[in-house]
């Protein structure tokens, strides 16, 4: 479990970019952190993994304060993914970056070895790759397979999404949810409402150094004044379902008026429809 | 204008052509939005139009590339800057400056704005994007995107005829990117500048555009209205290319018989249309 306790942050000792921060995550969860460009939604991430210590408050794993942990014992526990791949990729071939987790660490090279074999045949990348000249998605996949071959059962995403394409996308996306499925931690940065949407199970909204929201995502999702304090807008079906409701009051007690996916909104429509032609 | 003639591209000591047998007008003050799957040849169009195709990278061109009136192989790239204003994708390596304020001076200062001006356009540059606030502040100091609201600033202060923006909302929150394509969509309505936008966010692209071109495999796949191009919603997925969820919620509508009108391209419409519907 991950706790934060009354944390505030600052990078000069003086402006608090994050302040007063108090929340748990308990193991299994998906947690998406959403809102304002600087609100400290990034600095918060690097709280969690202990490349940020608190200036007041502490930030706990499984019960240890993060000040109290070496580097490579927070290695272990979380993985993180960097807003911008370049800031974290730094090996001359794809498989010596898979490999770099493993002898950082120490790991028999009998163990990791077919573990990096497995991530390059999921990904269908070329072990012996230069990994800048790659595209920014394929950059992007190998940053977050280089996390995911160690493991550790938190994983951070700082925008894991951002400048990929749909494909590259719903890949990225696919295996994190894979690995939720599976047990793995997931707590991310996101700006596209509809990964949010799509993937997480609980939203922190942030604004202005501050927590304004908690809770299920389509609560959050839902709530007009959060949405507003937070520079967010609603995923496309949620902003539908909204509206419709609002604009036709007797869609309240429908199923218009909880439809958040397409296939929820289009059986709603069909079904409203079949009733009125009957 | 930007006009393109039977373009074709392949960069030095690469085999294929990024881009091949491109045709595409550009009026002014139009929005254009260019979308496509990764290594398509998006970035490529943006360097063809803005000069660093051929200055920057060599390679083999084919056929003509026209911004305004400049050639950009006849011209100088000095003179094609002073009309298209660039934010590259990679935020970081177009920042020269280490303060907010300077980064917006630096383009203005070289290209020779006349000084009693500068003051005005930097205030109206850091007002536009919302960033009033952080004018002192040290870029370091700054989120992915906060950098990047300083980077359009730094562009919209210079006023250029045209705007090559590569995937400049990628970084920004949903309301600040919101308003960065209504900002965008002004400047071309009520200015007459020319705005060319690269961005994946489809949805944003089909509520703001005029325009759209979809990039496949270095050829131009779809020309047209957002709504004529995202009536061709099953090939774009196909290709890689999101379709926004109103979109798709009215096509499924259409298949299932509820609906017979055009396919729609924002909320507001899928609102309307389902509205009927239920009528």
């Amino acid at each position: 479990m991950i706790e934060f306790k009354n944390v505030s942050a600052s990078y000069d000792d003086e402006t608090p970019v994050v302040d007063g921060l108090s929340f748990q995550i308990s193991d299994g969860d998906f947690v998406a952190f959403v809102g304002t460009n600087g609100a400290g939604k990034s600095t918060t991430m690097r709280l969690v993994n202990g490349l940020l210590k608190p200036t007041c408050g502490q930030v706990l794993i499984d019960g240890t304060p993060t000040t109290s942990l070496r580097t490579s014992q927070l290695a272990q526990r979380v993985g993180f993914l960097f807003q911008n791949p370049d800031r974290q990729i730094c090996c001359n071939t794809v498989r010596d970056e898979l490999l770099f987790g493993f002898t950082a660490q120490g790991v028999d090279s009998a163990q990791a070895i077919p573990r990096v074999n497995e991530m390059i045949e999921r990904f269908g990348f070329d072990g012996d790759a230069e990994p800048f000249l790659l595209n920014r998605g394929t950059r992007q996949l190998l940053a977050l397979a280089s996390i995911v071959v160690m493991r550790p059962p938190t994983i951070v995403l700082d925008e894991p999404t951002t400048g990929l394409d749909y494909r590259e996308c719903t890949k990225v996306m696919d295996l994190i949810s894979e690995l939720h499925m599976a047990g793995t931690t997931v707590i991310m940065v996101c700006h596209d409402m509809e990964v949010v949407g799509d993937y997480a199970k609980r939203v922190i909204a942030m604004t202005a150094s501050h927590i304004v929201a908690d809770g299920p995502t389509f609560d959050v999702l839902r709530n007009s004044e959060v949405l507003q304090r937070a520079h967010l807008l609603p995923p496309q079906i949620t902003d539908i379902s909204m509206k419709l409701t609002e604009d036709v009051p007797e869609l309240h007690q429908s199923s218009i008026a909880c439809a958040d996916t397409l296939q929820q909104m289009e059986d709603a429509i069909a079904s409203r429809v079949e009733k009125e032609v009957r | 204008m930007i006009y393109l003639k039977d373009f074709s591209f392949k960069y030095a000591e690469h085999d294929n052509f990024a881009l091949r047998d491109i045709s595409l007008i550009i009026p002014d003050g139009c929005f254009v939005g260019i979308t496509g799957a990764a290594g398509s040849g998006k970035s490529t169009l943006t360097y063809a139009m803005n000069g660093i195709i051929p200055h920057c990278y060599p390679g083999d061109f084919y056929g003509s590339v026209v911004v305004g009136s400049l050639d950009t192989v006849e011209a100088s790239l000095t003179d094609i800057s002073r009309l298209v204003g660039s934010v590259c994708q990679d935020i970081d390596s177009q920042m020269v400056s280490s303060v907010v304020e300077d980064e917006i001076l630096y383009g203005l200062e070289n290209f020779g704005v006349a000084k009693d001006e500068i003051p005005s356009r930097v205030s109206e540059a850091l007002e536009a994007m919302g960033i009033s606030d952080l004018r002192s502040r040290s870029i370091d100091s700054l989120s992915g995107g906060q950098k990047q609201k300083v980077a359009l600033a730094a562009i919209i202060a210079l006023k250029p005829r045209i705007l090559l923006l590569d995937e400049p909302t990628a970084e920004l929150d949903p309301a600040s990117s919101f308003n960065v394509f209504s900002l965008l969509k002004n400047y071309a309505t009520e200015h007459g500048m020319t705005v060319v936008v690269v961005e994946q966010k489809i949805a944003l692209l089909a509520d703001f555009a005029d325009k759209l071109v979809i990039v496949d495999d270095g050829r131009i796949r779809f020309d047209g209205t957002p709504q004529e191009v995202l009536s061709h919603s099953d090939e774009l997925l196909d290709i890689g290319v999101n379709v926004p969820r109103s979109t798709s919620l009215i096509n499924r509508l259409r298949k299932r018989g509820l609906y017979r009108g055009a396919a729609v391209c924002d909320v507001a419409d899928a609102v309307r249309v389902c509205k009927e519907v239920l009528a």
